[in-house]
């Protein structure tokens, strides 16, 4: 994957195999069970229920969102031009910051899936379950430096 | 940790009567942002989102996520209830293991 500043936009080229690696990626969105996440982890907070359930909604309504705006922006050709030697996907800092979101939902799922285990590097959960979840964290992973990169300009 | 935990609300050397002075709201216990580790978020990633929802220049975003990585958290801000659930909403839509906790 290579990626470029032009201006306001962030440019990035995929062959034809990374393209077909992205595109597998995205379908996989949105991955693993809606997290359940605490607000607080220690301190008993002031109506707690209704914040809880007030960052529960959020989340899922963030999910929802960017099942959304993923579907349109694979839609949309002059940002997310497949052509037959690979992808051309024009992004905008906002567009890439939301796809930043997706990719690391997508791993953060997939991680979930393995059973959020504390070394997701070992190879000893090896089996035919897990290689999808592993791919699927790497993968993502693989996409989200790209677009860093491409963000920060290192 | 004490980069964040002591904050600019309150200096030192403040005459006291500028601290009476201050609403109430001011002086009560505010809401710790905790950042935890976990072994997933990459550690660009973690650095990028602190800079983009607390508006940190990279260096100081990169400080507090180190300090996540080497000591399972990092106090990121002290704030009234409100602006910390704002934080934690924005963190965890990141994906980032953020909670608030009582500052007590």
């Amino acid at each position: 994957m290579r990626t470029a500043r032009n201006q306001d936009k962030i440019v990035c080229q995929m062959g034809r195999r990374e393209r077909d690696l992205f595109l597998e990626l995205l379908a996989l969105y949105p991955r693993g069970p809606t997290a359940q996440r605490k607000l607080s982890k220690n301190s008993v907070l002031p109506d707690a229920e209704a914040a809880q359930r007030m960052l529960e909604d959020a989340l899922a309504e963030q999910r929802d969102q960017n099942r959304q705006l993923l579907q349109e922006l694979m839609l949309d050709l002059a940002r997310f031009k497949v052509q037959p030697t690979g992808l051309k996907l024009v992004l905008s800092q906002a567009d890439t910051e939301w796809l930043l979101q997706v990719l690391n939902d997508i791993r953060i799922g997939s991680w979930v899936l393995l059973g959020s285990p504390e070394d997701p590097h070992t190879l000893e959960g090896l089996t035919e379950e897990t290689v999808p979840n592993i791919w699927a964290m790497e993968m993502s992973g693989y996409f989200e430096m790209n677009l860093l990169r491409a963000l920060t300009g290192d | 940790m004490a980069e964040t935990v002591t904050p600019d609300l309150l200096p030192a050397a403040a005459p006291v009567e500028e601290q009476q002075d201050k609403p109430e709201s001011d002086l009560e216990p505010g809401f710790l942002v905790i950042c935890w580790n976990d072994p997933v978020n990459l550690m660009d990633y973690v650095t990028h989102v602190f800079q983009v929802v607390f508006g940190w220049p990279k260096k100081k975003a990169e400080f507090h996520m180190l300090q996540v990585h080497e000591q399972g958290k990092s106090v990121l801000a002290r704030e009234s209830m409100e602006k910390a659930e704002h934080y934690v909403h924005q963190l965890q839509k990141y994906h980032l293991h953020a909670t608030m906790e009582r500052d007590e």
